[in-house]
């Protein structure tokens, strides 16, 4: 397995002298490329940081980040940019969608920045669309879509670009868990289907127990790192598969 | 993101809040239109002069007479009391006798001098009307001038033919439909024997009716010089020659002349004349006076424009700080997906442009909209004889440096905003809990 996305030393301090803050200690990480990781732990333990951190969105105090093996503390701006527009997806916990937009300009808002021609994007952005099964939702405005089909928009968004590794932060924070299990659902796919990485921030064991290996942090610290058993893995996935299909059935019900 | 879709992406960013971005563009409007406006006028203004100093010749044509005649101008129409003077030299009656035209053709820089005697016709008339009306008929001795026409021609000086030229308000009285339709027509010049006229009182006996074709009609000009019913060389020769006949030669004296100067020179050579007792008329003496006054009042409203996009830049700012404030998310959102901070600055200041760019072009068309409302009127009234006269004109390259400078203005008030856009940390907008 090739390693994607390697951390050697991370330390991020906010603030300076008195307001100094160290969210994040000497962190090691390695990812392989099509893992699914899901990053667990309290509020407030630095999960958001070491995500924005191994997203290339902010940069550590201390220690370096190779991306595909290229050391990207050493990077300009525009390297940066262009890795996290051409390599990566993001799915934030709130939407952060132009609501009065239609879906499809939402969809395509990263291709447009990279700079890909007006009929091809289009194209992309509906098959990212077809994806996550909103394609006939396009014409709409975003401000008139539910929170799940908004964060569904969100994925094809994420997906749009075709990227190697998707960050999801608290994907399904904002959502009911029928809802939620859909997005769930939707993400796993794109990792078995398309080989794609996940790197799930959540507080919710039964996501992260779906994932192929959950690293635990706790006051910036990792404190345990495992990968999660094939059996395991199945087993929640049926659960996970017979609670999403159950509630498939009550919404019908509820439908009819 | 590609240059025209930045822009697409903006001017759609104004759009989203219609009545903040409408608010910001009446503010930019009420200065573009100023200044529109006020620049539109005064280029009728310069372009109806233009076409007047043009109908004349241009550089280095002048008109000259006495210096007593342009005094008793001057006292008519300033109530200025003057000092009387022994030093002052009064100069009359200098006229064009052989030796003054032998010396002030040898003053440096004095290239043609032409004397012509003054001709007072009585009447002119048409046999299309019953009536005779007055006229001040001149010579056009130069065929370089270039007259400013309604129809036909100028006079030519390269024929024996009598060709004379009409005022175009002399059309419709003479009984014609048109100034079209005066063309090459006949007109009749009653010209008195001075000496004949003396002895009888029945003026018909002394005068001589000459027929000369009308070559074509000049347009209604606001300048002395140049304009006026003009015959050409022949027509006006044989004019003084039956004015004159019987009278000796020293009372055809010729105390007008046209002619041509270095316009270099211009200042010595007036001084020069002056010293002679005549005084120049040049061009720009004719308009110089109506372009100043002109000038000043764009000048005043240009100010006045300037103002109001100050205070429309200041709007500009604050819009855009409040844009950046509510977009913080989307900002943040779109630097994670790549976009770089140039690209976010250049974003914002777009729309400040954009926002400068839609300010003049409304401010351009409702400027087009009263400007051309008000130069059909003006023409229905008090502007009726001038018809080649346009009040406001819009010249292209004005607008577009105007908008350009506007743009300019909008682009540089929009540079804090955009700048704090640029700086911010996406990991701060992005950022809940
Ligand atoms: N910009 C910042 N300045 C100061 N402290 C911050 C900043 N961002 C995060 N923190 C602190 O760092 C710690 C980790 O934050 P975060 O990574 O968001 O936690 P999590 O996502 O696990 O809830 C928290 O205590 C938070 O208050
Ligand atoms: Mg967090």
């Amino acid at each position: 397995m090739n390693t994607i996305i390697e951390a050697k030393n991370l330390t991020k301090v906010y603030g300076k002298r008195s307001t100094a803050f160290t969210a994040l200690k000497d962190i090691d990480l390695c990812i392989g490329q099509g893992e699914s990781v899901a990053i667990v732990g309290k509020s407030g333990s630095g999960k958001s940081t070491l995500m924005h951190l191994l997203a290339l969105l902010d940069k550590p105090t201390k220690g370096q980040i190779f991306i595909d093996g290229v050391n990207s503390t050493k990077l300009g701006a525009h390297a940066l940019n262009r890795i996290r527009n051409r390599k990566f997806g993001f799915v934030f916990q709130q939407f952060f969608m132009n609501v009065n937009d239609s879906v499809l300009d939402n969809v395509i808002l990263p291709l447009k920045i990279a700079k890909v021609g007006r009929f091809k994007r289009k194209k992309l952005a509906l098959d990212a669309l077809k994806t996550v099964d909103l394609d006939e939702k396009a014409k709409n405005k975003a401000k008139d879509l539910s929170g799940g089909q908004k964060q569904r928009v969100c994925i094809a968004r994420a997906i749009v670009n075709n990227p190697e590794i998707i960050f999801a932060d608290e994907p399904t924070g904002n959502l009911d868990s029928a809802t939620g299990d859909k997005i769930t659902d939707l993400l796993f796919k794109l990792n078995k289907e398309k080989g794609v990485t996940l790197i799930i921030v959540t507080h919710d064991e039964d996501l992260a127990k779906l994932c192929s290996r959950i690293v635990r942090i706790s006051d910036g610290k990792i404190i345990s790192d495992q990968a999660v058993s094939k059996d395991q893995r199945k087993e929640s996935s049926k659960r996970w598969e017979k609670e999403a299909a159950r509630v498939k059935k009550a919404n019908e019900g509820k439908a009819n | 993101m590609k240059i025209s879709d930045l822009i697409l992406t903006a001017n759609h960013n104004l759009f989203r809040n219609k009545t903040r971005t409408f608010l910001t563009i009446l503010a930019i409007f009420i200065g573009s239109f100023t200044i529109i406006l006020s620049n539109a006028i005064n280029t009728g203004v310069n372009d109806f002069i233009d076409k007047q100093v043009e109908s004349i010749g241009g550089d280095g044509y002048i008109e000259v007479a006495p210096k007593a005649v342009y005094e008793q101008l001057e006292a008519l129409t300033s109530a200025k009391v003057q000092e009387y003077s022994e030093d002052a030299k009064t100069v009359e009656n200098s006229t064009f006798d052989d030796e003054t035209i032998k010396k002030l053709s040898a003053i440096d820089g004095v290239d043609s001098l032409n004397p012509y005697s003054l001709v007072t016709v009585d009447y002119i008339t048409t046999n299309k009307t019953d009536k005779n009306y007055k006229v001040t008929l001149t010579i056009l001795p130069d065929d370089s001038l270039k007259i400013d026409m309604v129809a036909g021609k100028q006079v030519s000086n390269n024929t024996s033919d009598y060709e004379i030229m009409i005022t175009e308000d002399y059309v419709e009285p003479l009984g014609f439909e048109s100034a079209e339709s005066a063309v090459g027509q006949e007109l009749q010049i009653a010209v008195p024997n001075t000496l004949k006229c003396m002895m009888t009182s029945d003026r018909k006996t002394c005068q001589t009716v000459v027929t000369a074709k009308i070559s074509g009609v000049a347009a209604t000009g606001v300048m002395s010089i140049g304009a006026g019913t003009r015959a050409n060389t022949a027509l006006y020769n044989y004019l003084v020659d039956l004015q004159y006949d019987g009278l000796p030669e020293s009372q055809k004296m010729a105390y007008m002349a046209t002619g041509h100067i270095d316009p270099v020179k211009e200042d010595a050579i007036r001084k020069a004349f002056e010293d002679e007792g005549f005084t120049i008329m040049t061009i720009d003496d004719e308009v110089g006076m109506i372009r100043t006054f002109f000038d000043v009042i764009l000048i005043v409203f240009n100010i006045f424009g300037a103002i109001a996009l100050l205070a429309a830049a200041i709007g500009i700012i604050n819009t855009l700080f409040m844009s950046v404030q509510e977009r913080t998310r989307e900002i943040g959102l779109e630097k994670a997906m790549g976009m770089s901070n140039t690209k976010i600055f250049l974003s914002f200041s777009c729309e400040a442009i954009l926002l400068g760019f839609w300010g003049s072009v409304i401010g351009i068309l409702i400027s087009m909209a009263i400007g051309y409302g008000a130069n059909a009127l003006a023409h229905q009234t008090f502007l009726s004889d001038f018809p080649t006269f346009q009040l406001v004109v819009f010249n292209p390259v004005n607008m577009t440096v105007i908008t350009g400078i506007i743009m300019l203005i909008a682009f540089i008030a929009g540079t804090a905003p955009a700048y704090r856009a640029s700086k911010q940390n996406p990991i701060n907008s992005l950022r809940y809990e």
